[in-house]
Protein backbone atom coordinates (compact mmCIF):
# COMPACT_ATOMS: atom_id res chain seq x y z
CA UNK A 1 0.00 0.00 0.00
CA UNK A 2 0.87 3.45 -0.91
CA UNK A 3 1.06 5.49 2.38
CA UNK A 4 -0.26 8.90 1.92
CA UNK A 5 2.35 11.38 3.68
CA UNK A 6 2.74 15.18 3.61
CA UNK A 7 6.41 15.46 3.21
CA UNK A 8 8.14 16.61 0.44
CA UNK A 9 8.70 14.40 -2.27
CA UNK A 10 10.43 15.42 -6.15
CA UNK A 11 7.30 15.13 -7.71
CA UNK A 12 5.79 17.10 -5.58
CA UNK A 13 8.22 19.95 -6.02
CA UNK A 14 8.13 20.11 -9.85
CA UNK A 15 4.55 20.25 -9.67
CA UNK A 16 4.89 23.38 -7.27
CA UNK A 17 7.17 24.72 -9.97
CA UNK A 18 4.91 24.48 -12.76
CA UNK A 19 1.82 26.11 -10.77
CA UNK A 20 4.30 28.82 -9.80
CA UNK A 21 5.10 29.51 -13.45
CA UNK A 22 1.60 29.22 -14.83
CA UNK A 23 -0.08 31.42 -12.23
CA UNK A 24 2.58 33.93 -12.73
CA UNK A 25 1.89 33.31 -16.54
CA UNK A 26 -1.58 33.89 -15.87
CA UNK A 27 -1.54 37.27 -14.02
CA UNK A 28 0.80 38.74 -16.35
CA UNK A 29 -1.96 37.90 -19.25
CA UNK A 30 -4.41 39.44 -17.25
CA UNK A 31 -2.47 42.74 -16.65
CA UNK A 32 -1.85 42.94 -20.81
CA UNK A 33 -5.72 42.09 -21.28
CA UNK A 34 -6.83 44.46 -18.87
CA UNK A 35 -3.95 47.54 -19.70
CA UNK A 36 -3.15 47.22 -23.03
CA UNK A 37 -5.50 49.59 -25.73
CA UNK A 38 -7.83 47.75 -27.91
CA UNK A 39 -6.66 49.21 -30.57
CA UNK A 40 -2.82 47.59 -30.24
CA UNK A 41 -4.05 44.23 -29.37
CA UNK A 42 -6.16 44.65 -32.87
CA UNK A 43 -2.91 45.91 -34.95
CA UNK A 44 -1.10 42.84 -33.21
CA UNK A 45 -3.79 40.84 -34.15
CA UNK A 46 -5.67 39.35 -31.18
CA UNK A 47 -9.28 40.32 -32.23
CA UNK A 48 -11.34 37.67 -30.69
CA UNK A 49 -10.58 38.73 -26.99
CA UNK A 50 -13.46 39.13 -24.22
CA UNK A 51 -14.23 43.04 -23.24
CA UNK A 52 -12.28 44.50 -21.17
CA UNK A 53 -15.22 45.18 -18.73
CA UNK A 54 -15.21 41.80 -17.75
CA UNK A 55 -11.61 42.57 -16.63
CA UNK A 56 -12.75 44.83 -13.42
CA UNK A 57 -16.20 42.63 -13.50
CA UNK A 58 -15.05 39.37 -12.61
CA UNK A 59 -12.96 40.19 -9.21
CA UNK A 60 -15.47 42.12 -8.19
CA UNK A 61 -18.17 38.84 -8.94
CA UNK A 62 -15.28 36.73 -6.68
CA UNK A 63 -15.42 39.30 -3.97
CA UNK A 64 -18.90 39.41 -3.71
CA UNK A 65 -19.12 35.55 -3.52
CA UNK A 66 -16.65 35.00 -1.00
CA UNK A 67 -18.97 37.47 1.13
CA UNK A 68 -22.02 35.73 0.14
CA UNK A 69 -20.12 32.37 1.19
CA UNK A 70 -19.26 33.18 4.67
CA UNK A 71 -22.80 34.22 5.06
CA UNK A 72 -24.72 31.45 3.70
CA UNK A 73 -22.44 28.74 5.34
CA UNK A 74 -23.52 30.10 8.48
CA UNK A 75 -26.99 30.11 7.84
CA UNK A 76 -26.94 25.99 5.94
CA UNK A 77 -25.33 25.15 9.39
CA UNK A 78 -28.31 27.38 11.54
CA UNK A 79 -30.56 25.19 9.38
CA UNK A 80 -29.19 21.39 9.53
CA UNK A 81 -28.93 22.07 13.33
CA UNK A 82 -31.93 19.88 14.91
CA UNK A 83 -34.38 22.12 16.77
CA UNK A 84 -34.75 21.49 20.46
CA UNK A 85 -37.88 19.29 19.95
CA UNK A 86 -36.15 16.83 17.41
CA UNK A 87 -36.11 13.17 17.90
CA UNK A 88 -32.80 13.23 16.53
CA UNK A 89 -31.03 14.68 19.78
CA UNK A 90 -31.99 11.66 21.59
CA UNK A 91 -31.62 8.66 18.99
CA UNK A 92 -30.85 7.68 15.69
CA UNK A 93 -31.07 5.19 13.12
CA UNK A 94 -28.23 2.79 14.14
CA UNK A 95 -29.68 2.57 17.94
CA UNK A 96 -32.89 1.03 16.46
CA UNK A 97 -31.05 -1.62 15.17
CA UNK A 98 -28.37 -2.37 17.34
CA UNK A 99 -27.38 -6.08 19.08
CA UNK A 100 -28.73 -6.59 22.66
CA UNK A 101 -25.49 -8.95 23.07
CA UNK A 102 -24.20 -9.58 26.90
CA UNK A 103 -20.57 -8.64 26.83
CA UNK A 104 -18.20 -11.34 27.79
CA UNK A 105 -16.21 -11.28 31.45
CA UNK A 106 -12.47 -9.81 31.08
CA UNK A 107 -13.48 -8.70 26.86
CA UNK A 108 -13.78 -5.33 26.48
CA UNK A 109 -17.44 -4.63 25.68
CA UNK A 110 -19.25 -3.60 22.29
CA UNK A 111 -19.59 -0.17 21.91
CA UNK A 112 -23.05 0.93 21.67
CA UNK A 113 -25.59 3.87 22.63
CA UNK A 114 -26.34 3.86 26.12
CA UNK A 115 -30.00 5.36 26.49
CA UNK A 116 -30.51 8.68 27.67
CA UNK A 117 -32.80 7.49 30.94
CA UNK A 118 -29.60 5.66 32.09
CA UNK A 119 -27.24 8.45 31.31
CA UNK A 120 -29.55 10.82 33.08
CA UNK A 121 -29.78 8.40 36.34
CA UNK A 122 -26.39 7.70 36.13
CA UNK A 123 -24.99 11.74 36.48
CA UNK A 124 -28.20 13.14 38.16
CA UNK A 125 -29.50 10.61 40.57
CA UNK A 126 -26.63 8.29 41.47
CA UNK A 127 -23.70 10.69 41.68
CA UNK A 128 -25.07 13.39 43.93
CA UNK A 129 -22.16 15.33 44.86
CA UNK A 130 -21.42 15.42 40.94
CA UNK A 131 -23.50 18.57 39.98
CA UNK A 132 -24.11 20.18 43.44
CA UNK A 133 -22.77 22.25 45.13
CA UNK A 134 -24.51 23.14 48.78
CA UNK B 1 -46.42 25.17 50.16
CA UNK B 2 -42.43 25.51 49.94
CA UNK B 3 -40.91 29.32 49.72
CA UNK B 4 -40.01 30.41 46.00
CA UNK B 5 -36.02 29.83 44.78
CA UNK B 6 -34.02 31.76 42.62
CA UNK B 7 -32.26 30.51 39.91
CA UNK B 8 -31.29 32.22 37.26
CA UNK B 9 -31.92 31.26 32.74
CA UNK B 10 -29.49 30.70 30.20
CA UNK B 11 -28.85 34.12 29.50
CA UNK B 12 -28.20 35.34 33.11
CA UNK B 13 -31.86 36.69 33.70
CA UNK B 14 -33.17 35.95 37.00
CA UNK B 15 -36.32 32.93 37.38
CA UNK B 16 -38.06 31.78 40.93
CA UNK B 17 -39.18 28.14 41.03
CA UNK B 18 -41.71 26.98 43.28
CA UNK B 19 -42.14 23.83 44.43
CA UNK B 20 -45.62 22.15 45.89
CA UNK B 21 -46.15 19.05 46.89
CA UNK B 22 -49.93 17.96 46.88
CA UNK B 23 -50.01 14.19 47.35
CA UNK B 24 -47.26 11.53 47.35
CA UNK B 25 -47.53 11.10 43.87
CA UNK B 26 -48.75 14.49 42.46
CA UNK B 27 -46.31 17.54 42.48
CA UNK B 28 -46.14 21.03 40.63
CA UNK B 29 -43.36 23.30 39.35
CA UNK B 30 -44.17 27.18 38.88
CA UNK B 31 -41.14 28.55 36.79
CA UNK B 32 -41.97 32.14 36.74
CA UNK B 33 -39.75 34.58 34.07
CA UNK B 34 -38.39 37.61 34.05
CA UNK B 35 -40.32 40.70 33.52
CA UNK B 36 -40.64 42.97 30.85
CA UNK B 37 -38.06 45.09 31.64
CA UNK B 38 -38.32 49.28 31.49
CA UNK B 39 -35.31 49.41 29.85
CA UNK B 40 -35.58 47.29 26.49
CA UNK B 41 -38.90 48.73 26.33
CA UNK B 42 -38.13 52.13 25.88
CA UNK B 43 -35.06 51.17 24.03
CA UNK B 44 -37.45 49.26 21.19
CA UNK B 45 -40.01 52.64 21.54
CA UNK B 46 -37.49 54.91 21.17
CA UNK B 47 -36.20 53.40 18.18
CA UNK B 48 -39.32 53.06 16.97
CA UNK B 49 -40.00 56.79 16.68
CA UNK B 50 -36.87 57.45 15.55
CA UNK B 51 -36.93 55.76 12.84
CA UNK B 52 -40.46 57.04 12.15
CA UNK B 53 -38.99 60.85 12.80
CA UNK B 54 -36.49 60.29 10.40
CA UNK B 55 -38.79 59.03 7.69
CA UNK B 56 -40.93 61.95 8.41
CA UNK B 57 -37.64 64.39 8.22
CA UNK B 58 -37.49 63.11 4.70
CA UNK B 59 -41.06 62.56 3.01
CA UNK B 60 -42.88 65.85 5.36
CA UNK B 61 -45.83 63.13 5.69
CA UNK B 62 -47.53 63.50 9.28
CA UNK B 63 -49.17 60.27 9.14
CA UNK B 64 -45.73 58.68 9.29
CA UNK B 65 -45.48 59.60 13.17
CA UNK B 66 -49.25 58.33 14.43
CA UNK B 67 -49.06 55.50 12.31
CA UNK B 68 -45.48 54.68 14.51
CA UNK B 69 -47.25 55.43 17.95
CA UNK B 70 -49.76 53.04 16.54
CA UNK B 71 -47.69 50.23 15.70
CA UNK B 72 -45.55 50.42 18.85
CA UNK B 73 -49.40 50.89 21.02
CA UNK B 74 -50.18 47.70 18.76
CA UNK B 75 -46.95 45.94 18.69
CA UNK B 76 -46.91 45.96 22.19
CA UNK B 77 -50.08 44.58 22.96
CA UNK B 78 -49.23 41.33 20.33
CA UNK B 79 -46.00 40.70 22.53
CA UNK B 80 -47.96 40.82 25.92
CA UNK B 81 -50.44 38.75 24.15
CA UNK B 82 -48.34 36.11 22.07
CA UNK B 83 -44.89 36.33 23.54
CA UNK B 84 -44.30 37.07 26.46
CA UNK B 85 -44.77 34.22 28.98
CA UNK B 86 -44.73 35.15 32.54
CA UNK B 87 -45.02 31.78 34.17
CA UNK B 88 -44.71 28.28 33.63
CA UNK B 89 -45.95 25.42 35.59
CA UNK B 90 -45.43 21.43 34.65
CA UNK B 91 -47.79 19.07 36.79
CA UNK B 92 -47.58 15.86 37.38
CA UNK B 93 -50.01 13.74 38.78
CA UNK B 94 -48.29 10.23 39.04
CA UNK B 95 -51.31 8.29 37.87
CA UNK B 96 -53.25 10.13 35.65
CA UNK B 97 -50.20 12.61 33.18
CA UNK B 98 -47.98 15.65 33.03
CA UNK B 99 -49.45 18.86 32.50
CA UNK B 100 -47.83 22.12 31.08
CA UNK B 101 -49.44 25.30 31.40
CA UNK B 102 -47.74 28.72 30.32
CA UNK B 103 -49.39 32.05 30.75
CA UNK B 104 -48.95 34.71 29.05
CA UNK B 105 -48.11 39.04 30.01
CA UNK B 106 -51.78 39.35 29.21
CA UNK B 107 -53.51 36.89 31.21
CA UNK B 108 -53.77 34.46 28.42
CA UNK B 109 -53.35 30.21 29.71
CA UNK B 110 -52.31 27.61 27.29
CA UNK B 111 -52.29 23.78 28.68
CA UNK B 112 -51.17 20.97 27.03
CA UNK B 113 -51.75 17.72 29.03
CA UNK B 114 -49.69 14.32 28.17
CA UNK B 115 -51.71 10.94 29.59
CA UNK B 116 -49.29 8.88 31.88
CA UNK B 117 -49.66 5.85 29.51
CA UNK B 118 -47.93 8.07 26.77
CA UNK B 119 -45.02 9.05 28.83
CA UNK B 120 -41.84 6.96 28.41
CA UNK B 121 -39.14 9.39 31.00
CA UNK B 122 -38.87 12.27 32.13
CA UNK B 123 -34.89 13.44 30.87
CA UNK B 124 -32.57 16.43 30.77
CA UNK B 125 -31.01 16.19 27.47
CA UNK B 126 -28.64 18.62 25.76
CA UNK B 127 -28.75 20.43 22.83
CA UNK B 128 -27.66 22.89 20.42
CA UNK B 129 -29.65 25.94 20.52
CA UNK B 130 -28.55 29.49 18.23
CA UNK B 131 -24.93 29.08 19.16
CA UNK B 132 -24.17 27.68 22.55
CA UNK B 133 -25.27 24.38 24.10
CA UNK B 134 -27.89 24.03 26.65
CA UNK B 135 -29.54 21.47 29.10
CA UNK B 136 -33.54 21.37 28.74
CA UNK B 137 -35.79 19.46 30.26
CA UNK B 138 -38.08 17.19 27.85
CA UNK B 139 -40.32 14.40 28.62
CA UNK B 140 -40.10 11.37 25.92
CA UNK B 141 -43.36 10.00 24.77
CA UNK B 142 -43.38 5.99 23.82
CA UNK B 143 -43.52 4.47 20.77
CA UNK B 144 -46.31 2.70 20.16
CA UNK B 145 -44.51 0.00 17.47
CA UNK B 146 -41.74 -0.32 19.80
CA UNK B 147 -41.35 -0.91 23.37
CA UNK B 148 -37.77 0.58 24.09
CA UNK B 149 -38.00 3.66 21.61
CA UNK B 150 -39.35 6.93 21.38
CA UNK B 151 -41.55 8.80 18.92
CA UNK B 152 -41.26 12.20 20.05
CA UNK B 153 -39.71 14.63 22.26
CA UNK B 154 -41.39 17.33 24.31
CA UNK B 155 -39.39 19.98 25.83
CA UNK B 156 -40.72 21.83 28.79
CA UNK B 157 -39.61 25.30 30.03
CA UNK B 158 -39.20 26.67 26.78
CA UNK B 159 -39.04 29.93 26.90
CA UNK B 160 -37.71 30.39 30.85
CA UNK B 161 -34.99 28.14 30.29
CA UNK B 162 -33.50 27.66 33.38
CA UNK B 163 -29.86 26.70 33.99
CA UNK B 164 -28.64 22.84 35.20
CA UNK B 165 -29.12 23.49 38.90
CA UNK B 166 -32.61 24.04 38.69
CA UNK B 167 -33.37 21.71 36.28
CA UNK B 168 -31.67 18.50 38.54
CA UNK B 169 -34.22 19.44 40.78
CA UNK B 170 -37.27 19.62 39.02
CA UNK B 171 -35.50 16.03 37.43
CA UNK B 172 -35.14 14.28 40.38
CA UNK B 173 -38.59 15.37 41.88
CA UNK B 174 -40.26 14.15 38.53
CA UNK B 175 -38.03 11.13 39.29
CA UNK B 176 -39.28 10.19 42.64
CA UNK B 177 -43.18 10.31 41.16
CA UNK B 178 -42.14 8.38 38.11
CA UNK B 179 -40.21 5.34 40.01
CA UNK B 180 -43.16 5.34 42.95
CA UNK B 181 -45.61 5.05 40.10
CA UNK B 182 -43.85 2.02 38.24
CA UNK B 183 -43.83 0.47 42.02
CA UNK B 184 -47.45 0.92 42.08
CA UNK B 185 -48.47 0.35 38.25
CA UNK B 186 -45.81 -3.28 38.56
CA UNK B 187 -47.55 -4.36 41.79
CA UNK B 188 -51.44 -3.65 40.73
Amino acid sequence: MVENSPSPLPERAIYGFVLFLSSQCGFILYLVWAFIPETWLNSIGLTYWPQKYWAVALPVYLLITLVITYILLFGINMVNTSPLDSIHTVTDNYTKNQSQKKSQEKAVPALKDIPISEVNQMFFIAARGLYTKS
Amino acid sequence: MEEPRNFSDIDGGHLALQRRCYSPSCREFCLSCPRLSLRSLTAATCSVWLAAYGLFALCQNSMVLSAAIFITLLGLLGYLHFVKIDQETLLIIGSLGIQMTSSYASGKESTTFIEMGKVKDVVINEAIYMQKVIYYLCILLKDPVEPQGVSQVVPVFQSAKPRLDCLIEVYRSCQEILAHQEVTSASS
